[in-house]
């Protein structure tokens, strides 16, 4: 199945152990390389130069013409001033709150399901596995009109369980199948021995197979992290001007029909992006210690 | 479809997956039912409430007048679905392709680039990898203000740039301009899902076998040669694979052009997903809003058909390929 393989290939990827490279000795300087790395690389952070130059430029010389790539005078008043503002406290608490839960529920819901399609053959097995990856291919703003007129009838709309419902249902796929992985290269002997022991199947799966697959549910709790985080949409609708995340707190507050305030926006977007960069590059690495000394145990 | 047999060396932790537990020892096992239905029961409560049944709801709902404001909803019959293909239906189509085929095409370019880039061996390759994927990390809407910020009509720093340069003699209102609107949201979005491309990609380029790459180069095969002969049939079905992905999401990609467009100048950038959201939140319109939803669907059904039809033929020719080559191999030793 597509979706599947995909992101066994990218979970794969994140938590592989750096491979060498290729050792072919340079027989002559590749210039056609360095230009291709130095065009991509100005793509890739020139605008976040940009972004991160913003946010620390007075007002007076961001709002000039013509722009400045190197500001003369650099100012941590829009730090400051978004630190200083209720609103944004608000977002995000709520971003915390949703995100954290959305996390905790979806390594929880997709832990059961992950090891019930690895471990065991039921009838119509292929079918739900196959449903839960199709799932995440539905149109999601065909998804939400609906949504939010059946969260209205449970009178669940601007409340934190509407977002945090949404969002753990749509990392089901994801997590789903990268925990099957984990559980996969796990094997059987394990849950033979336990019963041997005299374990019943939930106490099995509980201490003898989740502790083994706690980089698994490390690198999937992340991506669950990432969606709460990350999402618009959802956040903008269900959730209401009190239960509000960043994302949507952000546009509402700055994207104003008159004009915005760019270098306080600057400010507060990297704010919002640090958080999820910074778990990403931390956890990659104990992912990546907790995949090969399982790998070399095994 | 099976993509597994394209990248061996990628050792995901599931190289086995489906095989694990066909070995026969079923029911040896807690072949209980009771505990398999309770492992699956949360996931597929969840799953039912939201997203089966919204879909199906919403589905139906093509078929019915029905406002979000006020209750009730009469039988129409075809009528939403005739409505919603009268004359907004081309253009709108046409501008999801725009976007959706503009930016599949640029972010592969781009990480097809980078992966080639970053499979080769040099100093500081480690920590440019974890860089590169930066902007894929920064929120949709962080990625929105970044470059409506850089696009900005005012004070912006490509128009400042590009004046330097000469290249214009006054400053442009980019996100004003149909053409350029197009073009601003092809490359905001490009740029977030590049380096997802590249990680997909250089997966991908690691199972090339580096032999392949060493008799090629003696044989006198120049570096753009070995890459469609050796590396090509390699990363096709990775490759294949992360442009359905890409497409798919991009046919219903929300965030950067709601925020950075919000579907203008004049509407010319909606695309299916903004229209639906139009449809349904500013217009109240959930009949209507349901008949695009349905068209949608059907398209991206075609789509994945085709997919699948296009993937396995593919499939067998790059195998019979692959196994000419071998058998060539072995004769000329």
């Amino acid at each position: 199945m597509t979706a599947l393989d995909t992101e066994t290939a990218f979970a794969a990827e994140l938590t592989s152990p750096p491979r060498p490279g290729r050792t072919g000795k340079r027989r002559r300087p590749r210039w056609g390389m360095w230009i291709a790395l130095v065009i991509l690389a100005l793509f890739a952070f020139l605008p976040l130069y940009w972004l991160a130059v913003t946010s620390v430029t007075p007002n007076d010389q961001a709002f000039s013409y013509p722009p400045r790539l190197f500001p003369t005078e650099i100012t941590f008043d829009h730090y400051l001033k978004i630190f200083r503002t209720p609103a944004i406290f608000r977002y995000l608490e709520n971003s915390v709150i949703v995100s954290v839960i959305t996390t905790l529920l979806s390594v929880a819901v997709s832990m059961y399901m992950g090891y019930a399609f690895s471990k065991f053959r039921f009838r119509g097995r292929k079918s739900l596995m196959y449903f839960v990856l199709s799932s995440q291919m539905f149109p999601q703003a065909l998804l939400l009109v609906t949504l939010y007129v059946v969260f209205a009838q449970f009178n669940l709309l601007n409340t934190y369980l509407a977002l945090i419902l949404s969002f753990t249902t749509f990392t089901l796929p994801l997590c789903v199948w990268m925990l099957k992985g984990f559980f996969d290269a796990l094997p059987d002997d394990l849950i033979e021995a336990a019963k041997i022991d005299g374990a019943g199947p939930w106490r099995t799966f509980h201490s003898v197979i989740l502790p083994l697959a706690a980089p698994g549910l490390v690198a999937s709790g992340l991506f669950a992290f990432v969606r709460g985080w990350n999402d618009f949409m959802f956040a903008l609708t269900l959730a209401g001007p009190e239960k509000q995340t960043l994302p949507p707190g952000l546009v509402n507050m700055f994207i104003t029909e008159s004009s915005t305030a760019w270098p306080a926006l600057m400010a507060a977007s990297l704010v919002v992006s640090v958080p999820v960069s910074v778990a990403f590059i931390a956890l990659q690495r104990f992912l990546v210690g907790g995949v090969t000394a399982g790998a070399v145990k095994g | 479809m099976t993509t597994t047999d394209v990248r061996p060396g990628v050792h995901p932790p599931q190289p086995t997956a489906d095989s694990s537990g066909d070995r026969g020892n079923r029911g040896s096992r807690l072949s209980d039912k009771s505990f398999i239905f309770f492992l699956l029961l949360p996931g597929l409560v969840l799953l039912l409430a939201i997203v089966l049944y919204p879909l199906v709801r919403s589905l139906v709902s093509a078929f019915f007048k029905e406002s979000l404001i006020y209750p009730g909803m009469t039988f129409v019959g075809f009528d939403n679905i005739l409505d919603a293909l009268g004359d907004d239906f081309a253009p709108l189509l046409g501008q999801t392709l725009i976007f959706t085929i503009g930016s599949t095409v640029l972010s592969f370019v781009l990480g097809m680039a980078l992966a080639l880039v970053l499979n080769q061996s040099f100093r500081g390759r480690g920590v440019l990898r974890g860089a590169f994927l930066i902007p894929w990390l920064v929120p949709g809407v962080v990625v929105s203000f970044l470059w409506m910020w850089i696009f900005d009509g005012n004070y912006g720093v490509l128009n400042g740039v590009l004046q330097q340069l000469h290249l214009i003699d006054h400053p442009i209102a980019w996100l004003f301009n149909t053409d350029a609107a197009r073009g601003a949201l092809i490359i905001a979005k490009s740029w977030n899902s590049f380096p997802w491309m590249m990680v997909m990609l250089l997966a991908g380029l690691q199972t090339v076998p580096v032999e392949l790459h060493e008799a090629a180069a003696m044989d006198g095969a120049g570096s753009i040669r070995r890459f469609f002969t050796v590396t090509w049939p390699h990363v096709r079905g990775i490759a294949g694979l992360v442009v359905l992905l890409e497409f798919i999401w991009n046919f219903q990609h929300f965030d950067t052009i709601f925020v950075l467009t919000g579907g203008g100048p004049a509407g010319t950038t909606q695309t299916f997903a903004t229209e639906v959201y139009d449809t349904a939140f500013k217009g109240y319109d959930l009949g209507h809003a349901g008949a695009l939803g349905l068209l949608w669907m059907v398209l991206l059904m075609i789509l994945v058909v085709v997919y699948v039809t296009f993937s396995e033929r593919g499939e067998k020719s790059a195998t019979a390929e692959k196994s000419e080559r071998a058998v060539k191999k072995e004769k000329t030793r």
